[in-house]
């Protein structure tokens, strides 16, 4: 009840207070400068985004900076190091098998998501339930990813022998006559597992997206295609993919960032164990179980470079495609 | 409309916490086997209108036991106690300080995390009498002061932290009945026992249920595995040598009692399930083989505590009982026990807080958890007939017939090696990774924190 009554007042605060900061203070700027209007026209803008550029300051830029700061600093915080950060983590195993599973998991993730998406808008779109289909195929996105790893972690649940099975994955394997199997212990494979999870969320944002795309290629071009005796597939081979070629791109490139930034599903389901470790669940495994606040920024600092390039290009082509 | 319902939660959320204060579970005064003297002399401190936030590990059962406890602290002194609990405490105390709001105590279970906190100077140090008392009161007082004496951030060692409650995890546990039917009966050897664990294979049966899952922390039931069989293959000075890293992770001995443990885990005829369910099977899980029909396996290694995990209406000393982990007779090391406990810590001073540490040393704090379940308490100091039922008093039996008592090594090494590389090497040494290899990479971690 506690709690409600917080929220509550948190949300209204909130929402009340950014209409009002909108409101009041373009009133205040239209009573300052009622004579010139359009040296107001230049300050409007920075004035509304004011709010966000402090915010972004201080709960980004600001933090980054201090991570780069105490990746060079011992594991208190206190005293500088040097690069002895970054030497451990050249050397450390369990970085190695980190970096090696971001990049499986770089190529095969968004990969599989976006091509999948992009059979699922092909498809759903000329079927009579592709609605249906589509809400069904978006609703994971709704589930956030711990929630989603638990679900996931019962399907691949495995009980000794002489307990019944009840992980489904183990159920279907067994009914097709197969022995039951512990399924997250054995690495690549459990690694694909783990996979598979973020590829059920993340195909119906790519579903989504890829579909608005599709619908806005100009019917013209299509009827000519067919005039023209091509089939469906060469029509949608051809034709329509690139045409969307930039959305798949900028799909394809968020997926990206989401999975260089993957945690909770590894968290929660392996901790990294038997192979599994990601660099975000090492940073921190290093902040929280370790203590150890150097190794853990100098992982961030990786993490954030990898991110980097990534995020800049979306960006450019994000900036192209509205242009 | 709006305002008045916006009203009429706040009104309500206030009044939830003023009601939050709750029936005391035994009247006082009423049962002669509690030391109510101690319970009236709290009533001289008076914290009228007085906060305290607690955090700490327990959730569920054990918050509503706790909970019970606090409630004599609040009726006493007139305190307001918040306690707030569960998994991630570990994460949580370190965001918590490190971001300036820390509860006023919290629960630890890891002496190491604690003496990290004291040397950043996030603890506040108890008073010296404290030691002096539990010098006197505590069972083996030295030693509870010893594991909870740190250095202070300018390098002077103080006593910080009060073990409150206890856990004895030399134990194995078992269904009567299942030995009985059989014909085995309780070894009192280490040898005796893989004895038995032979017999049983060789009647049809399979002798132990493992499981090393535990979610985020999976791996740690093999490490309290290694710290037995190290303290039943080594003397004791071996045992704090190798949790201070003064003998290597891959000393010969740390290895042989890792191997050890395999004689166990890694003989598929051992465990339930064979051995590639070891690593996966969730430890709460694992126990429950003792209770099938017929019974998937016959014997289980795990702490006092594991009978929370009971299915409800399990007869602790009727349908399950445990014996002491036996230790080798040919080897002359007497009969150590390993423990591990929770350590209260001030990480933001107050006379509430200050209050509350003393309030852990009445008898009546132990007592009113003790009368209850899952309690054990090397306080000399509280009635024995308190005790629940016969099962906490032979846990207590089993504490106090130790030759040698050890902490939970695991819980005093870093956490990057005790909550990190050696859960990872045991689990990696479950899945068929050898001895050597699990140990030198555990040792390369360690010295590379150093």
């Amino acid at each position: 009840m506690e709690q409600v009554g917080a929220t509550a007042v948190t949300v209204l605060i909130g929402v009340f207070g950014c209409t009002g900061y909108y409101f009041l203070s373009n009133r205040m700027l239209d009573r300052i400068c009622r004579a010139d209007v359009l040296r107001c026209n230049h300050i409007r803008p920075w004035l509304f985004m004011l709010p966000a550029l402090v915010l972004m300051g201080l709960y980004l830029l600001y933090p980054v900076f201090v991570t780069l700061c105490l990746s060079f600093m011992d594991a208190e915080g206190d005293h500088f190091v040097g690069a002895a950060n970054y030497l451990w983590l050249m050397q450390d195993a369990k970085f190695r098998e980190s970096m090696l599973n971001n990049l499986m998991w770089l190529v095969v993730v968004p990969a599989a998501s976006t091509v999948l998406g992009l059979i699922a808008a092909g498809v759903t779109d000329r079927i009579r339930w592709g609605n249906f289909a589509k809400a069904m195929i978006f609703m994971p996105m709704a589930i956030s990813f711990i929630g989603a790893a638990v679900i996931w972690k019962l399907v691949y649940d495995y009980r000794p022998d002489g307990e019944e099975q009840i992980g489904l994955l183990n159920a279907v394997w067994t009914a097709m006559g197969g022995q039951a199997q512990v399924w997250l212990d054995s690495p690549i494979l459990n690694s694909v597992l783990l996979m598979v999870v973020l590829i059920w969320i993340q195909t119906g944002f790519a579903m989504v997206i890829l579909t608005a795309a599709l619908r806005g290629i100009s019917k013209d071009i299509v009827e000519a295609a067919v005039l023209d005796g091509a089939s469906p597939v060469q029509v949608f081979l051809r034709i329509k993919i690139p045409q969307i070629g930039g959305t798949i791109l900028v799909v394809w490139t968020v997926i990206t960032v989401t999975v260089l930034k993957v945690f909770d599903i590894v968290l929660t389901m392996t901790n990294g164990q038997w192979g599994t470790q990601v660099l975000a669940n090492l940073m921190f495994d290093w902040m929280f179980r370790g203590n150890d606040t150097g190794r853990a920024s100098t992982v961030a600092i990786v993490i954030m470079l990898m991110v980097t390039p990534v995020m800049i290009w979306n960006i450019r082509n994000t900036l192209r495609e509205v242009r | 409309m709006k305002p008045s319902f916006l009203m009429r939660a706040v009104v309500i959320s206030l009044l939830a916490g003023a009601a939050q204060a709750e029936e005391l579970k035994f009247a006082p005064g009423v049962d002669a086997r509690f030391h109510w003297d101690s319970y009236e002399a709290l009533k001289a401190t008076d914290l009228q209108g007085q906060r305290l936030t607690i955090d700490g590990t327990w959730a569920g059962v054990d918050k509503a036991l706790f909970e019970s406890v606090i409630a004599y602290f609040e009726a006493a002194t007139g305190a307001e106690v918040e306690y707030y609990g569960g998994d991630g405490l570990e994460q949580r105390v370190l965001i918590d300080v490190e971001a300036g709001s820390p509860p006023g105590i919290a629960i630890i279970p890891q002496p190491g995390l604690a003496a990290d906190l004291a040397k950043r100077g996030k603890l506040t140090p108890l008073p010296p009498t404290t030691a002096d008392w539990l010098r006197e009161n505590y069972a083996a007082g030295q030693s509870w002061v010893d594991l909870a004496t740190f250095e202070g951030p300018d390098g002077t060692p103080a006593l910080y932290g009060f073990f409150y409650k206890v856990e004895v995890k030399s134990l194995v546990w078992y269904v009567p009945e299942n030995l009985e039917d059989a014909g085995y009966s309780v070894p009192d050897s280490m040898e005796g026992l893989k004895a038995l664990s032979d017999q049983i294979i060789a009647d049809g049966g399979t002798p132990w249920c493992i499981g090393l899952g535990s979610g985020e922390a999976t791996g740690w039931p093999a490490t309290d595995w290694v710290e037995d069989l190290m303290l039943r293959n080594n003397p004791p000075q071996d045992y704090d040598a190798w949790v201070a890293n003064e003998m290597p992770f891959d000393d010969p001995k740390v290895i042989a009692a890792i191997e050890d443990f395999g004689s166990f885990a890694r003989n598929d005829a051992y465990v339930a399930g064979g051995v590639e369910a070891v690593g996966a099977t969730d430890f709460r899980d694992s126990v429950k083989g003792l209770f099938t029909s017929p019974p998937a396996c016959y014997l289980h290694h795990q702490a006092s505590f594991i009978p929370s995990f009971f299915s409800e209406g399990t007869v602790v000393g009727q349908d399950a009982d445990f014996f002491y982990f036996p230790a080798y007779e040919g080897k002359a090391l007497g009969n150590p026990v390993l423990g591990s406990g929770t350590l209260f810590v001030i990480t933001e001073d107050s006379p509430a807080a200050k209050a509350f540490m003393r309030f852990l040393q009445s008898p009546i704090a132990h007592e009113i958890w003790m009368a209850q379940s899952g309690f054990l308490t090397p306080h000399k100091g509280v009635n024995p007939e308190t005790y629940s039922d016969m099962t906490a008093r032979k846990m207590g039996d089993v504490l106090l017939g130790a030759d040698t008592f050890r902490f939970d090594g695991s819980d005093l090494m870093p956490g990057a090696i005790g909550a990190g590389a050696f859960w990872t090497g045991m689990v990696d040494y479950a899945a068929g990774k050898e001895a050597a290899a699990v140990a030198a990479d555990i040792q390369r971690t360690w010295d590379s924190i150093k």
